[in-house]
């Protein structure tokens, strides 16, 4: 995943600390090495290499997690895909490129992508590509469900903890931290002004934007967060750019997810998204021809739905 | 006759229309008689992630989990995804009738009884390492096997690890001349401690940390060493003459029984040694197989294989006409003792893959073709005696000769 994960732990001792870290990070690793595309040994690269031969039998955290994630693109208009892999391979933001891909590399590569090209058969518990060159992706999501899965390890110990994946993903365990512990939203524009100030309680937080995996080229900002069918070009007209969005949603996967459709999407696009999930908030930082400007839907400091 | 023969005759029909419609790869290219049922006995962390490897090969379903301790059985099914029936006897489990094979991944004491029960039941068994704990352990396990004539794979999955049956090939024809030493390492920074729930006491420590109780574990060298003792004896052919070890409970002063620091020394009938030490203050080498041969070495990792050209010294080469009338002249230290730094070449990495994940279609595979594995119980024997002798040098602070070991008299 290529992130700092950092965990919070209240009231033990040394010797169980070090016990649940351990326990804690074996876990965030395993999930690592089950749905990294980068590892060749990961299942995730197993299924990008034979996936498109025909349908892969992959176990069912594994099929699951896909099914999932399809189920999240159909309810994101496509704006959350998880079979973006060729596309985000020829943009190359991982390797640190900073490069416009060809037309004809990203014709290709925008070709082989389609969440409804996705074959998942529940009976078989296989995965199948329908079309030619397709790759998973689930850099959108896998962070969110480490943070789920190594939250279900800290709940099964009754421990107290907070974790915070690279910033962006963070969730917590007991009211120590989920009803304590202030987690502010900084502007992406400038790092020491803060937007925005909640509590976790009861659910998780993502955060995705545009500050670490990108470039500008023309005035124009290119991001890791590719879109898969251009949702941005149809945006209201006096948007320019969204900076960064952040969501509130029960579990971190969906938090994780949600929060790259609804960048992708915008404010206004995504307001329609998020009338299918009453039990998630959304917090956008917009560059607009105007100003920057904030817009929030059920966001907990904002009464009406923009500001 | 068994039950699989009996299914493969009932659905034949459907096999064979079945067969038609999908590649290879998929489970509905498995005919119903090739389905096979697994029973799971130990379902901590490390039978868990088996289950899941077993679960991505095609025509496999668990059919039954067995644990004493019953959170275990929440998390299996979460690993199934199924209401998988469960028990706390293992017995239990082996009078399923809808139990093909059975894998045992249990504390190192408890494997020659389950897995003898599992053979004896008329199952093959997928026993992880290491084989047995003692030489007793290990008899009477090939005895059960050559007994009852069923399948019996050793957890020893880097047997089946593309990069590693590669390495052993290129050694074999000489590629990096004649191989005299392997270093190996299993370096780690951690307490090797699981978690405890809150409020649980010294009888859940000793089930859930059971690797650090001599009642239960064989050490580092069992649950770390057997993979690299096992590699050596393969590459050497031979189980080693004569073993010694040394290490303590010296850092991780915890209440443990067994060692958190061994380094063993194990010398083979061609001569060669194998040094293998194993830390938890510091992971900087990670774990790592260093072949030392005469013409080069090979570094073995988790997922690779490195190999590095042995440089040929100036000295070595000079003819003696180039020497003779001239002066030796002195300077700074001769470099070329200093440690090679460079790059190592990865000219083959093998077939990415998961070495678990091979193991277990090989497992699926010898069943269904009634093969006799890779990993069979002499490879195990071989590894889980080995283990056993540096475990007793270990004990004892002596150097152990194998023929002593076996005959008891060591």
């Amino acid at each position: 995943m290529g992130t700092l994960f950092t965990i919070y732990l209240h009231e033990l001792n040394e010797a169980r600390e070090l016990a649940v870290f351990q326990a804690v990070f074996d876990e965030i690793e395993r999930v690592e090495r089950t749905f990294s595309r980068f590892l060749p040994s990961s299942e995730i690269a197993r299924i990008n290499r034979n996936a498109g031969q025909g349908p892969v039998v992959t176990d069912p955290e594994v099929f699951h997690l896909l099914e999932y994630a399809k189920d999240l693109s159909g309810k994101t208009e496509g704006a959350f895909d998880i079979t973006i892999g060729c596309l985000t391979r020829v943009w190359g933001f991982s390797e640190r490129k900073r490069a416009i891909p060809s037309s004809d590399a990203l014709e290709a590569a925008e070709a082989a992508v389609g969440w409804k090209h996705l074959q998942l058969d529940a009976q078989w518990r296989t995965v199948e590509f329908l079309k030619p060159g397709m790759e998973l992706d689930l850099g959108a999501i896998a962070k969110g469900y480490a943070v789920d899965c190594a939250l279900d390890i800290l709940r099964s110990l009754a421990v107290q903890a907070m974790i915070d994946a690279g910033s962006s993903s963070i969730a917590a365990n007991g009211d120590f931290f989920s009803r304590t512990w202030p987690i502010c939203v900084a502007d992406p524009a400038s790092a020491d002004v803060l937007l925005s100030e909640v509590l976790l309680g009861d659910r998780a937080l993502s955060t995705s934007g545009v500050k670490e995996q990108s470039f500008t080229r023309d005035g124009r900002v290119y991001s890791h967060l590719l879109d898969p069918a251009s949702h941005q070009r149809e945006q209201d007209s006096h948007l320019l750019q969204v900076l960064q969005t952040t969501v509130l949603a029960p579990d971190s996967r969906l938090a994780d997810g949600l929060s790259t459709a609804l960048f992708l999407l915008g404010p206004r696009r995504g307001e329609a998204v998020m009338e299918r999930f009453p039990e998630c908030s959304a917090f956008w930082a917009c560059r607009g021809e105007e100003g920057d400007f904030c817009a929030g839907i059920r966001w907990p400091q904002m009464e009406s739905s923009t500001q | 006759m068994e039950r699989r023969e009996f299914i493969g005759m009932a659905a034949a029909g459907l096999g064979a229309l079945s067969l038609g419609m999908r590649g290879c790869g998929s489970p509905q290219a498995v005919a119903p008689c090739d389905w096979v049922h697994l029973g799971i006995i130990g379902v901590g962390g490390r039978g868990q992630h088996m289950m899941r490897m077993m679960l991505r090969v095609p025509g496999v379903r668990i059919a039954g989990l067995c644990d004493v301790y019953e959170p275990r059985i929440a998390e299996g099914r979460k690993v199934t995804g199924e209401q998988t029936p469960a028990y706390s006897d293992y017995r239990k489990l082996l009078e399923a009738r809808d139990i093909d094979a059975v894998m045992v991944a249990t504390p190192l004491a408890l494997h020659a009884e389950h897995v003898i029960a599992a053979l004896d039941s008329g199952r093959a068994v997928y026993g992880e390492k290491s084989m047995g704990r003692t030489l007793d352990d290990c008899n009477r396990i090939r005895d059960a096997v050559r007994r009852t004539g069923k399948i019996l794979q050793v957890g020893l999955q880097y047997t089946y690890a593309p990069w590693y049956t590669e390495a052993q090939k290129r050694i074999q024809v000489g590629s990096i001349g004649q191989v005299t030493q392997v270093y190996s390492y299993w370096h780690r920074n951690s307490n090797w401690r699981r978690p405890l729930p809150a409020g649980a006491g010294a009888e859940i420590e000793r089930l859930l940390n059971w690797r650090l109780y001599r009642q239960w574990s064989g050490g580092l060298l069992a649950e770390l060493g057997s993979h690299q003792i096992s590699f050596a004896n393969t590459l050497f052919g031979a189980m080693p003459d004569s073993a010694m070890a040394s290490g303590g409970v010296d850092y991780w002063k915890d209440g443990r029984e067994i060692e958190d620091n061994v380094h063993a020394i194990l010398r083979y009938p061609g001569g060669q040694t194998l040094q293998a030490s194993f830390i938890t203050t510091n992971r900087l080498d990670g774990a790592q197989e260093r072949i030392f041969g005469t013409g080069g070495s090979i570094v073995l990792t988790h997922t690779e294989a490195i190999y590095y050209q042995e440089p040929w010294y100036p000295n070595s080469a000079v003819p003696p006409e180039m020497t003779i009338g001239h002066k030796l002249i002195t300077g700074p230290t001769y470099s070329a003792e200093q440690p090679y730094t460079g790059k190592g070449e990865t000219p083959l990495k093998g077939e990415a893959s998961d070495a678990d994940l091979q193991a277990c279609r090989e497992f699926i595979d010898c069943i269904r073709a009634r093969r006799r594995p890779v990993a069979d119980v002499d490879l195990g024997w071989s590894e889980a005696v080995t283990v056993a002798l540096c475990n007793h040098a270990l004990e004892t602070g002596r150097n152990i000769k194998l023929t002593d070991f076996l005959a008891g008299t060591a």
